[in-house]
């Protein structure tokens, strides 16, 4: 992988030059104070030293609402979408893992059309992260599961190709780049603390602690909302006056009763019953891809609890008690 | 046009052919799919289901009540219970409705071949078990002695009865009907009053080498397992026909969780063995 050292004050012709492959994205703050990834129109909107996005960047993927298809006279047919070019940038490495595990859902067996269509039109730039109390992934220095990554050093950043359009990127922005001394071991300058993979066990325990969250939980829904690797959607149709109608897909949560409810019966009534049902499928994974942890540690769904659930208490007790 | 593979959302146009009341909730529909789906619908394993699109309403998971006939017509029975059912059973001959599928894994056909079979079907159970049954008997030769028990709430609920009956009276398979309980006695005969499981209880058979489908309403797994668990057929040879609420029908949208399973793409159909363990199974 080759690697280049990107002055700070080159950071906005660096801007400009990403702008040749797409639509730029990136962190910015609303006027209502919440971060958020949303074009970058100019250099002094981007909050490149940023700490979590409050919706992770899923949206550019599964959007919050998305047309499946139209029907008419008897026939069904694909929406002729055709989603732009976007350049995300500054992504950090749990949101690229979070990616990654979304396109092991969607891009795997029976591919998902809408998904790979956004899939193939986005680019990735990732860069380092310093972590906060929130944080608990593994590697906030990784360079894996983007197009081309910026490591943060003291007065600018080490640019990395990482694929073939990150090459492309290098190519485009050569000028940019000056000679430095690039250190060897990038990972030693952002260590990362993670959670180790969960026994799937853990989730019919009796451990108290799961009631103790159960009894504070309120069922928002928020924590799922709010992270990159949450995917679970609900399908609904919507008759038009003329006859035909569209059916469409909009995210849904398991917080929410009616997610587990069959022929007038629930398998997961209680408040209980679904953050086990979360616990699951975040850390032990589900059909194809059992075993592998989609929580990528990035801190968001305790940052938006409103009651402070914060599942590390539950791991590290439990994790302890469970092993062998 | 070029081959694409053809997005996994996207029904396959239908036309509703005829329907037959069965009872005041179920009728049974004969759809025709449009040519092109044939080559996929022909790949259907009993016990797989397809998604059904009631234009206006949505989609929902049925399994067939047979395999495709020659003409690729598909035979759904299906009992009217909420939004979508209601209004497919509102269309009249000539509707046009979507189809995608077969989805989900089926009997196990090749393994459960030489070996006797016993289907037991609760209520609405009979639909998917049908089609099992029907590939049994054009199979006859490849199998080993064929039962069904089939118990409804009470006799005019009974689905299929004389088909049942008519092939019971070909000798090719043992039939054993149970009602609840039987407000009427007019006439009806060869039909035991009780449960399913008492049906069981007093019959005798081959439970080592026996395949036992079953299909009901949840609350009569967990009995029925146990009893057949314990006249002496292995938890790897009871299969279970679960029924979740599905959107995608592919392993995307996770309504159709069980335990860390998906019902529509590791199911319907689970053996007992596989359930054991997850809390929520049944
Ligand atoms: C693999 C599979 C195979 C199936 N095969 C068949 C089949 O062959 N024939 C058939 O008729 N159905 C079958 N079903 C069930 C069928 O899919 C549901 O009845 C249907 O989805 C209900 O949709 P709806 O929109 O009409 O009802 P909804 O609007 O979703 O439900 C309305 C109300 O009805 C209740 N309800 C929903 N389904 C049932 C039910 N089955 N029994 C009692 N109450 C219910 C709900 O709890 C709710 O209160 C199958 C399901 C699965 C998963
Ligand atoms: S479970 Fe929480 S920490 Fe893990 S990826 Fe989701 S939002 Fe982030
Ligand atoms: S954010 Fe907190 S309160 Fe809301 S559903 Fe998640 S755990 Fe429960
Ligand atoms: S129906 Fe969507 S995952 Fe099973």
């Amino acid at each position: 992988m080759e690697k280049s050292f990107l002055e700070a004050t080159q950071l906005s012709s660096f801007l400009e030059t990403l702008r040749l492959f797409g639509e730029l994205h990136g962190p910015t703050v609303t006027d209502a104070g919440v971060t958020t990834f949303a074009p970058i129109a100019a250099p002094s909107q981007l909050r490149i030293d940023y700490r979590r996005t409050q919706i992770p960047p899923k949206k550019y993927l599964l959007p919050f609402r998305e047309q499946l298809l139209s029907y008419r006279e008897g026939r069904y047919a694909e929406p002729a979408e055709a989603p732009p070019a976007i350049v995300l940038f500054a992504l950090h490495p749990c949101d690229l893992a979070g990616i990654a595990y979304l396109d092991l859902v969607f891009l795997g067996e029976n591919t998902d059309p809408g998904y790979a269509a956004r899939r193939a039109r986005l680019t990735l730039v990732g860069i380092s992260c310093e972590p906060d109390d929130f944080c608990f992934c593994s590697a906030p220095n990784s360079e894996a599961n983007c197009d081309a990554f910026l490591t943060t050093i003291k007065g600018g950043y080490i640019f990395s190709a990482v694929t073939a359009r990150g090459e492309e990127i290098a190519a485009a922005a050569a000028d940019l780049f000056s000679a430095a001394d690039v250190p060897q071991s990038l990972a030693a300058l952002h260590p990362g603390t993670g959670v180790a993979p969960q026994d799937p066990e853990l989730r019919f325990s009796d451990n108290p602690l799961w009631q103790k969250f159960a009894d504070t939980c309120v069922s928002c829904g928020a924590c799922s909302v709010c992270c990159p690797t949450c995917y679970c959607f609900d399908v609904r149709e919507y008759p038009a006056l003329n006859g035909g109608g569209v059916r469409i897909r909009e995210w849904d949560n398991c917080f929410f009763a009616s997610h587990g409810e069959v022929a007038g019966a629930n398998f997961r009534p209680t408040r209980l019953d679904r953050l086990r049902y979360r616990f699951l499928h975040k850390y032990c994974g589900f059909t194809p891809l059992q075993g592998i942890t989609s929580c990528v540690g990035c801190g968001r769904c305790k940052a938006v609890c409103p009651v402070g659930i914060d599942l590390r208490e539950l791991f590290s007790v439990a994790g302890g008690e469970m092993s062998p | 046009m070029s081959e694409r593979v053809r997005d996994m959302h996207l029904p396959f146009a239908a036309r509703l052919l005829e329907r037959h009341e069965l009872t005041e909730d179920t009728a049974l529909f004969r759809i025709a799919p449009e040519e092109a789906a044939l080559p996929q619908l022909s790949r259907f394993v009993p016990g797989q289901f397809v998604q059904i699109s009631v234009p206006g309403a949505g989609e929902v998971p049925i399994s067939p009540a047979d395999l495709p006939g020659g003409d690729g017509a598909l035979e759904l029975c299906v009992r009217r219970v909420g939004h979508v059912t209601e209004l497919l059973h509102q269309q009249l001959p000539g509707a046009p409705l979507g189809i995608r599928g077969p989805f989900g894994n089926g009997f196990p056909m090749e393994e459960m071949s030489d070996h006797p079979v016993l289907l037991l079907a609760g209520g609405l159970g009979i639909a998917p078990l049908r089609s099992l049954l029907m590939h049994l008997l054009r199979h006859r030769d490849r199998f080993g002695e064929i039962t069904l028990m089939y118990g409804a709430r009470q006799p005019k609920l009974m689905l299929f009865r004389e088909e049942m009956a008519a092939l019971a009276a070909r000798g090719e398979m043992r039939l054993y009907l149970t009602v609840d309980f039987a407000p009427e006695t007019n006439g009806i005969q060869s039909c035991a009053v009780g449960l399913l499981p008492d049906l069981l209880k007093g019959f005798r058979f081959d439970a080592p080498a026996t395949y036992a489908a079953v299909c009901g309403p949840p609350p009569l797994y967990r009995c029925l397992i146990a009893d057949l668990e314990q006249a002496g057929v292995a938890p790897g040879r009871i299969m279970l026909s679960l029924e979740r609420r599905m959107r995608c029908g592919v392993g995307r949208c996770c309504h159709c969780a069980i335990g860390q399973k998906l019902c529509c793409v590791d199911g319907p159909v689970f053996r007992a063995g596989e359930l054991k363990d997850i809390p929520e199974a049944l």
